[in-house]
């Protein structure tokens, strides 16, 4: 994308001042975003994103530099503006490349920037017509197609070379029920590091069916009550909890300066021993996974918690300075506009014994939650809040009536403690995590868990 | 390569290959940003940003396609997609190439005084703002959000029916965190600033303010969940507006996802409350002269004293019901495409402070600041139950800190079971702003 031996004026003039590490990412990414609602399909965008990130390291300070301005001049600019943030003279020489070459453990079949569009148009249909045809009280159906190449270059000071395509297909569906003055939403949206095999293979008729069946279901929901209860939170994308509740803190981002609740706890129990807590970045074809990470480490399985006893922490370069710890592989960034830090990428709770008849038998009175919106969690308190698409209530071992707007609130180190059963059902739900270097892909995942008791905000009082 | 330049190329190559009307958007963007952590910089940000958005119209149809890189060979790019994107297209409404308004206000959104700022001086700024944060309390932390970030953002749009139109703006923003730390107990707050005026901006302000909105917070209790009158502080009763200001958009009524359809001229709101969009509102963050399709832009009134009176227009959603574009086109970026969207709407401020608005409450909850509003609030339904930090209040006075709670209710009854407006009117680090609004119940669950 850039010739080689522009890399290495931008990575020395980045340099040029002291700075003891420097790091270029050049990324080209062809994108298009389709929407349809109301049958029509209403916009479509099709366009190349492309730039340059440049970053510099000194100690424990890090400069970054960002340019759409792909010119010799433009880019040689930028590192040296990077580089007037550091004052000195310059310590290190660049390594000689080493061109890695990258492994593609994500097979693509069909790029999507080859395929007809009319083919993506018609996929957009069928999701349209299922969800629709559903129920006469389905009112309005909204469904976005996405599909991206992203290709990156990676270099740095200490001789990395590497080069990487990753290819992202993702369907959501939305449909809105309606009856008299009131309006339900039910949502959907599978996503996967592939190609347009995807969409080809996808159960389009599943997941559209689904998104239309939650709206109409919670026509008929009751208010949620509010107090303290157990919750049964079924698997797949219910894993927004845990991503929530202990993923963030487990980032190097909140560890690395001691503000996260689990930071300095390695080898401790932080968990019920039936919890097992992994992040991993090599699942192929998945939503969150990658051949290497944004600042071109292969990405790989970490263990974050096992059998209850913290075991490690998801880690960036830069963060691995402050913490004296290895990087992880967990350097992500939504483009070249964010420098990269540590995030996430298809993280799970592992299966456990239970099958998921047994939990809900087990509880005498509680709240069965199938389908999670999502959530937000404050990283140094471990306060957090999510959302509930669809809720049931449990009595005397049964589901009940469906619940709508609940919300769960608590602590993410407390709730972590209180999960008293697993199930054996382990599934991956797609969504998008923001964070400091912006909105990436990542996987939430885990079996039908039980938390003995998380605080429910509801409409109804107690 | 001269903007000016891949225009003419990029116009005369559409107009060749078939496309009839065409228009150019351009972005670009100057940023800075400065992360302190313990007295050095942590994080350093510099960047020179920007990138183009086609339109055309090829068989009656608009078709878009974007690009950062900006060369020749980017041309066919943008073609090739636009064109293909017309095919899948089958709205009937239509998109069209606007010819231009017939006056355009002046604005003035760009500070060269804060142009002028050194990188430097705003380094020291932010440092000293760290500084006076760790010293005004032994309980306090260093954090991870102390930053100042400046951004200068010009855009520009063409098209070959003859409009040519430029604005610009440029704005300084702080953003602190305090986190307090007082035996087990952890509480955090943010501090945001935007202003124009560098050179009045007092560190050690900012450092207070932040200090004391997360101290205030320790010591939190219980108390019963039930229904309690809610005050909803400026800052937090403007995300709660925010999060459900695209109902105000006429594309989302038509679409039939917001239930202010048919509501023109009803009573939607307490008699109490006017809001307005100002996109010449003195240091607002969306201020803008001309939309995303160069319509002229003006003030709008969309509810006077609880009565909708109108919805936010584009061309397209305003053709659809034999009305006129209220100047509310709106690209998130040139990455997007013309939808509808408010510049800096907000409630208009009472002349009731604050502390009159809390001394009218015997019992009730102060909110200071909610969370997870993107997952917890249903823009279609109008339902929330959304996490909150606050105050237990009697006798109108802030009495104690509650610990993590949930409110609960529906966004337009909120409306109409407004009972005060105040005159704090702010926005924070937002183009959409509130004063503090209290409201006669809401159910409460604490934690």
């Amino acid at each position: 994308m850039l010739s080689q031996s522009l890399i290495e004026d931008v990575l020395t003039a980045a340099l040029s001042t002291g700075g003891d590490f420097s790091e270029i990412f050049v990324e080209d990414r062809f994108t298009n975003n389709f929407t349809l609602q109301s049958g029509k399909i209403e916009t479509c965008l099709s366009g190349r994103d492309f730039g340059i990130g440049i970053r510099v390291f000194k100690g424990l300070q890090s400069v970054y530099a960002y340019t759409t301005d792909h010119s010799k001049e433009g880019l040689l600019k930028a590192a040296k503006n990077a580089a007037q943030a550091i004052s000195g003279n310059s310590i290190i020489q660049l390594a000689p490349f080493v061109h890695e070459s990258v492994e593609n453990i994500h097979p693509i079949h069909l790029n999507p920037q080859e395929v007809d569009k009319s083919r993506k148009a018609s996929i957009m249909k069928n999701a349209y017509d299922s969800a629709k045809n559903y129920h006469s009280s389905i009112s309005q159906v909204t469904v976005r197609y996405m599909d991206e190449e992203q290709n990156v270059l990676i270099a740095n000071s200490e001789g990395k070379f590497a080069e990487d395509k990753r290819v992202r297909s993702r369907l959501a569906i939305q449909a809105v029920a309606v009856r008299d003055n009131q309006m339900e939403t039910g949502f959907h949206g599978p996503g996967a590091h592939q190609g347009f095999e995807f969409f080809e293979n996808l159960n389009i008729d599943h997941f559209a069916n689904e998104a239309a069946r939650i709206a109409v279901t919670m026509l008929d929901a009751s208010p949620c009550p509010s107090g303290k209860f157990p919750v049964i939170i079924d698997n797949d994308f219910g894993g927004v909890i845990f991503h929530e509740a202990c993923g963030h803190g487990l980032e190097a981002t909140a560890v690395a300066k001691n503000n996260s609740v689990f930071a300095n706890r390695i080898g401790e129990k932080v968990a019920p021993s039936i919890v097992t807590y992994i992040d991993d970045g090599t699942i192929q074809n998945e939503w969150g996974s990658n051949n290497i990470d944004d600042e071109g480490e292969k990405t790989r399985k970490n263990v974050l918690i096992e059998n209850g006893i913290l075991k490690g922490y998801l880690i960036d370069k830069f963060n691995s300075r402050r913490m004296g710890m290895e990087s992880t592989g967990s350097g992500r960034r939504q483009s070249f506009r964010y420098a990269p830090t540590s995030r996430m990428t298809n993280t799970y709770i592992a299966p456990g014994t239970s099958t998921p008849e047994e939990i809900i038998a087990n509880t005498e009175h509680g709240i069965y939650t199938k389908y999670m919106g999502g959530g937000q969690v404050n990283p140094s308190t471990g306060d957090y809040n999510f959302a509930v698409m669809e809720a049931y209530e449990v009595k005397n071992g049964k589901l009940g009536k469906p619940l709508k707007g609940a919300t769960l609130i608590g602590n993410g180190p407390k709730t972590l403690q209180l999960v008293d059963m697993v199930g054996n059902n382990l599934g991956h739900g797609a969504g998008m995590c923001g964070s400091l270097s912006g909105s990436i892909p990542v996987n939430v995942g885990q079996p039908m868990i039980r938390v003995s008791e998380i605080t429910v905000g509801g409409t109804k009082g107690e | 390569m001269n903007i000016q330049e891949f225009q003419a190329n990029l116009f005369s190559a559409a107009l060749a290959s078939g496309f009839t009307d065409v228009e150019m958007y351009y972005e670009k963007k100057e940023v800075f940003g400065c992360q302190i952590f313990k007295g050095e910089i942590d994080q350093y940000e510099i960047a020179e940003d920007g990138g183009i958005s086609f339109r055309g119209i090829f068989n009656g149809k608009m078709g878009y396609a974007y690009t950062e890189k900006i060369d020749d060979a980017s041309i066919p790019f943008l073609l090739d997609n636009a064109k293909e994107n017309t095919l899948i297209i089958n709205d009937e409404d239509r998109e069209e190439i606007f010819a231009g308004s017939s006056h355009y206000e002046q604005g003035n959104f760009f500070s060269t005084a804060l142009y002028e700022v050194t990188i430097p001086e705003k380094i020291q700024f932010i440092k000293d703002v760290e500084r006076e944060l760790l010293a005004l309390d032994t309980r306090i932390v260093a954090t991870d959000y102390c930053m100042i970030r400046t951004e200068t953002v010009s855009r520009s749009l063409s098209n070959n029916k003859g409009l040519s139109l430029t604005d610009g703006m440029n704005y300084l923003y702080v953003i602190v965190e305090a986190i307090v730390k007082d035996g087990d107990e952890t509480k955090t707050s943010f501090e945001f600033t935007v202003s124009k005026d560098f050179h009045n901006l007092n560190a050690k302000e900012i450092a207070k303010k932040a200090a004391e909105e997360a101290l205030s917070q320790l010591g939190s209790k219980n108390i019963v969940s039930k229904d309690y009158p809610v005050l909803l502080r400026n800052d937090a009763a403007a995300n709660l507006l925010a999060t459900y200001s695209p109902n105000f958009s006429a594309e989302n009524t038509q679409a039939g996802i917001s239930s202010l359809k048919d509501k023109l001229g009803t009573q939607i709101a307490n008699h109490k409350i006017t809001i307005v969009d100002d996109p010449f509102l003195e240091d607002g963050l969306a201020s803008r002269t001309f939309d995303s399709e160069g319509v002229a832009t003006k003030k709008l009134t969309l509810v006077e004293s609880g009565v909708l009176q109108s919805l936010l227009h584009n061309q397209k959603t305003a053709k659809k019901e034999q009305a006129e574009t209220t100047g509310h086109a709106h690209k998130d970026s040139y990455k997007s495409a013309v939808k509808v969207g408010p510049s800096n709407l907000y409630i208009e401020p009472s002349d009731l402070s604050f502390e009159d608005l809390l001394a009218t409450m015997d019992e009730g909850i102060l909110i200071t600041s909610l969370s997870g509003l993107h997952s917890g609030a249903n823009t279609v339904s109008g339902d929330f139950s959304i996490a909150a930090n606050g105050f237990y209040v009697a006798d109108g006075k802030v009495q104690y800190p509650v610990n993590l709670m949930t409110i609960a209710g529906n966004f337009y009854q909120l409306l109409q079971h407004v009972e005060e407006i105040g005159s704090d009117l702010t926005f924070p680090l937002s183009p959409i702003g509130s004063p503090s609004v209290l409201v006669k119940s809401l159910s409460v669950t604490v934690e």
